[in-house]
């Protein structure tokens, strides 16, 4: 047994190196915020002196709230919208025997694999055409567009597998076919809809290309955009940043490890 | 009355500004400008005073201020220009950009606004105005010009028994006795991270090399195409940034070091010289640091005219689609009035379009006395070359200053490269 | 007779009506978001117009002569596959190599790891490249100071200042950022492999390395490919780390398609030519995204 002892020391050090090769910018992010740019500047790696807040103060008064604010916004009513328009689409197009329809489900695959980088162009002049630039509609309505060929596709994989008899069974009852979806289909699809919204979610909470192009406002500007913001505000100014981008991230972290079962469990599922 | 509540709760006041936001701007009848400017240190205080003194005349006017970093500014610009909500005003640099937008039917003419004898047109000088004409019209309110200088310490050059530089020799003798001294001292840091410091130096490197002159056909590209900057002061130019950098005048890496991190290393007295703007000024001044300016020197056997010297016009252009230009050059008219020029170089330490009351400034350094007085003397003024070329040449002309620095390319392939793009640039005017 | 085909044909057209109203909102999103967007990129790509100017110039197919014979499009391009295979090995390697030990290698503290290597998926691309950036930087940053303490010599030019090293240091980031998804994608594979098959093995003498070749990877296969797929479609859009940290330099190289499309259109005001490259982009991407489904089908 003496060969396993090793092997699974061996084990735990590679996780553990990689771990705290993941831990390590992480704490560096926060003391950093509670250094002065002199410290930083004369002692990279060292502890802050003195715990002072000066720096998320001035991080703060850049208008984080108002980025956070609107990042919530922005990232609850997409996520519904897509949530919403695509578990009725793929439910119909998972029993569908129409030829039509079969097609149109292949130029939604097809779209996913368009790059949002490739119809920027085109992307700008149509919003702002419609006068929704720097509207925070803007910014909802692409995300939804872009979230929306994924969502189909993962949902109309799961609807294949739905128990029909389910569904013929309300048919029955007189349930009509929207009724349903919303009273069968969906409440029996709570796994598949909590991947797809958290995958969703953490996907447009972070988003930047779009919201760069789009957002210039800056009462209307996305947490990314805030964050970028920082670093043109506060350029070399590392305790600032760094400070910002905790007071940003710190939050996250902490929600993602009180319901990380559910996290990985979501995205785990992505890959079925 | 809601708004007074809300004030209380940071969050709910952003949300229904985000609510605000989507419902879509003006929702009350008074009439706002969307005005954007730069970030610089300032700039936020100053036009809140002038839209709260504004109000006096005009208190149903808003004033909506958004500014936005130097490098993401002609971008932001472009593309709002030709959107759906566009800022009524905004900053702009005099040059090949301001031009362009022009040519595209995007800014205002401003000919026959402001003539009020309170209108810019009046209280600006025609040497000013002049900045912002094209084809005779005009199509921009200058508000201030910036240069860029050689800053010395004063304190370390006393110590050390150094003058500041006359000519380009003694500038590099002055950087190889700084590195003798102490060898971890870098003598004239370059933040050149975001491409412009070394463009700034290119730009007085070329002047003093070649001269407006003879380079003002390459510039504008209407020299012969077979002779686009085939001139060989260019590379020349190229050879003495590096000679610069050879007799230990930069950092190591000058293109990953921000232009900010390098100001501080010379504000903070770690760094003897700095090559930095007039807007440097309001940020050395706060940290204490004793300082002189010294214009670029001359360099031996140059075409340049000594007395040209380096010096970007920037001002406030009106949008086409504006609903009100009225109103919006009122506003102008307004932000370079003489109280307000005032105010400006007190809180920028910009050098105003507007020099009447330049004497009562307060808290005004020598320094900020002596620039304003400088700039009067030139020749002629010299722009900026990220500011004066078409942008695919610029673009090419910064990647080119990375490279020298860099040492990936030498001067030689540096000015094929620029001269490549320019070539191409010209073939695409046609 | 006829009464009753009426009915069918009714209660068709009505099911028809009925879908098409369901489908409305989602097909006219990407409809108006992403096809159309992307047959108005192809249309533009055979113009020249700048960003504002409003006329069209018919310029055939120079765009795209003019995007094979410039050579910041072929560095652009190597950078893509540079992360693509890059993001391949790193991200995936490493997460498999980490699944693997998470679900059979350690039997404690298995749910702390996977929490603390999953972690940077939550933060924003935004956040990690300016974390990094304050790492890699020259001046104040940590990786320097730990080059030195070991001994060797930090690049003269700064970690993101050199040419050579840039693009490989963005991998890095990159890899920080990710390998936690993958990880998590592939324990669930994991885990779904029936505990008998191992057992079974472990009777014929197949153990350790023995067993991951012969009853991991092909239990897993499906999930590899997915995991790919996205890696690479990732891989292929990147933007957000280049855009942030390096801009596309020094001077061009770390520049990638994403970038130098955005750099195109909207700094150099070549929108006609930014949609050439688009359009190239887009090939690729679909080309990719084919071929992988391809070869997950075969599975």
């Amino acid at each position: 047994m003496k060969r396993f002892r090793i092997v699974s020391v061996g084990l735990h050090l590679v996780v553990s190196l990689w771990s705290l090769f993941v831990l390590l910018p992480v704490i560096w992010m926060v003391l950093a915020g509670f250094r002065t740019r002199a410290e930083i500047f004369t002692d990279p790696l060292g502890l802050p002196r003195s715990f002072s807040f000066d720096a998320f103060e001035r991080a703060w008064n850049t208008g984080i709230a108002g980025f956070i604010v609107n990042s919530i916004f922005v990232t609850l009513i997409s996520v519904a919208i897509i949530i919403l328009v695509s578990s009725i689409a793929a439910y119909v197009l998972a029993r569908t025997e129409s030829r039509v329809l079969k097609i149109l489900y292949i130029l939604i695959v097809a779209s996913f694999a368009v790059p949002s980088q490739s119809v920027l162009v085109p992307l700008y002049q149509i919003i702002s055409a419609a006068g929704l630039l720097n509207s925070l509609f803007a910014i909802i309505l692409p995300y939804a567009a872009y979230g929306i060929p994924f969502t189909i596709v993962l949902f109309y994989a799961f609807f294949l597998e739905f128990p029909r008899e389910l569904e013929e069974a309300a048919r029955l009852d007189g349930c009509s076919r929207l009724q349903v979806i919303t009273r069968v289909v969906v409440p029996l699809s709570g796994s598949a809809i909590a991947s797809a919204a958290i995958f969703q979610a953490v996907f447009i909470w972070n988003e930047f290309l779009l919201a760069l192009l789009l957002l210039t406002d800056s009462r209307i500007k996305t947490l990314p955009l805030g964050m970028l913001n920082l670093r043109g505000q506060f350029s070399s100014d590392w305790p600032a940043v760094m400070a910002g981008v905790s007071i940003v991230t710190l939050p996250m972290l902490i929600l993602f490890i009180l319901a990380q079962r559910y996290f990985v469990r979501s995205l785990a599922g992505l890959g079925k | 009355m809601t708004n007074h509540s809300f004030r209380k709760l940071p969050l709910a006041a952003a949300l229904a500004a985000s609510i605000a936001g989507i419902a879509g701007p003006a929702l009350a009848q008074d009439s706002t400008i969307k005005m954007w400017t730069l970030n610089n240190t300032g700039y936020q205080e100053f036009i809140a005073q002038a839209a709260e003194a504004f109000k006096q005349t005009h208190p149903n006017v808003n004033i909506i201020h958004e500014t936005f970093p130097g490098d993401q500014y002609k971008t932001s610009i472009q593309v709002a220009l030709v959107g759906s909500a566009p800022p009524d005003v905004f900053f702009n640099w005099a040059g090949e950009d301001a031009r362009r937008l022009v040519a595209d039917g995007l800014v205002l003419n401003l000919t026959d606004l402001g003539t009020a004898d309170d209108g810019f047109q009046n209280t600006l000088s025609e040497g000013w105005l002049e900045a912002f004409k094209y084809d005779g019209k005009l199509y921009g309110v200058p508000v201030d010009a910036v240069s860029v200088y050689l800053y010395n310490n004063v304190d370390y050059f006393a110590e050390h028994d150094l003058t500041p530089p006359k000519t380009f020799d003694e500038l590099t003798d002055i950087c190889k006795v700084v590195r003798e001294d102490n060898p971890s001292t870098i003598p004239l840091p370059l933040g050149n991270a975001g491409r412009w410091k070394a463009i700034h130096l290119m730009t007085m490197l070329n002047e003093r090399v070649i001269g407006q002159a003879d380079a003002a056909a390459d510039y504008n590209l209407s020299r012969d195409t077979d002779e686009l900057f085939t001139d060989p002061g260019y590379v020349e130019a190229f050879n003495k940034l590096v000679e610069m950098q050879d007799a230990g005048c930069f950092e190591d890496a000058p293109n990953a070091t921000d232009s900010e991190l390098a100001d501080v290393m010379f504000s903070s007295g770690a760094s003897p010289m700095s090559w930095c703007g007039t807007w440097c000024m309001a940020d050395f001044d706060p940290e204490g640091v004793n300082y002189d300016m010294t214009r670029f020197p001359v360099i031996e056997g140059g075409r340049g005219d000594p007395d040209a010297y380096f010096q970007v016009p920037e001002g406030y252009q009106i949008s086409a689609k504006t609903a009100d230009p009225e109103l919006a050059a009122e506003w102008l008219s307004f932000l370079v009035s003489d109280d307000q020029a005032q105010k400006f170089a007190e809180i920028l330490k910009f050098l105003p379009s507007n020099p009447t009351n330049i004497d009562k400034v307060e808290g005004a350094t020598e320094y900020f006395k002596w620039a304003a007085a400088d700039m009067a003397k030139y020749s002629a003024g010299v722009n900026v070359l990220d500011v004066s070329l078409e942008a695919s040449v610029a673009e090419a002309y910064m990647n080119a200053s990375v490279e020298v620095l860099n040492g990936t390319m030498t001067p030689e392939q540096a000015v094929a490269q620029i001269r490549d793009a320019a070539v191409q640039a010209q073939a695409a005017q046609d | 007779m006829p009464s009753s085909s009426n009915d069918a044909l009714a209660r068709r057209m009505r099911v028809a009506g009925l879908n098409g109203i369901m489908l409305a909102p989602a097909f006219s999103l990407v409809a108006v978001f992403v096809l159309v967007p992307a047959v108005i990129t192809l249309i533009g790509s055979f113009f020249t117009f700048g960003i504002t100017s409003s006329a069209w110039k018919w310029a055939g197919i120079s765009n795209y002569i003019r995007a094979f014979s410039d050579p910041i499009f072929w560095v652009s391009l190597k950078n893509n596959f540079i992360i693509i295979f890059g993001s391949i090995v790193t991200q995936v390697g490493i997460g498999t190599i980490m699944a693997t030990i998470l679900d059979r290698g350690i039997k404690h503290g298995a749910t702390v790891y996977r929490t603390i290597i999953f972690m940077p998926v939550v933060v924003s691309y935004v956040a990690v490249s300016l974390i990094w950036m304050m790492i890699y930087d020259p001046n104040v940053g940590s990786l320097n100071v730990i080059v030195k303490a070991i001994g060797l010599t930090p690049p003269r030019l700064g970690w993101l200042g050199d040419p050579n090293i840039s693009i490989w240091m963005v991998l890095i980031t990159a890899a920080w950022a990710n390998v936690g998804f993958q990880m998590v994608l592939i324990l669930a594979g994991l885990q779904s492999i029936p505990k008998q098959l191992y057992e079974a093995a472990a009777l014929d003498g197949a153990k350790g390395m023995k067993a991951f070749w012969y009853i991991t990877l092909p239990g897993i296969r499906n999930i590899l490919i997915v995991a790919v797929l996205i890696t690479t479609i990732g891989a292929l859009k990147v933007f957000d780390f280049i855009f942030v940290m390096t801009g596309g330099g020094p001077a061009n190289a770390t520049q990638v398609l994403g970038t130098y499309i955005y750099l195109q259109a909207f700094n150099l005001g070549n929108m006609g030519y930014a949609d050439a490259i688009s359009i190239i982009l887009l090939v690729i991407a679909l080309i990719l995204g084919v071929a992988q489904l391809k070869l997950s089908r075969r599975g």
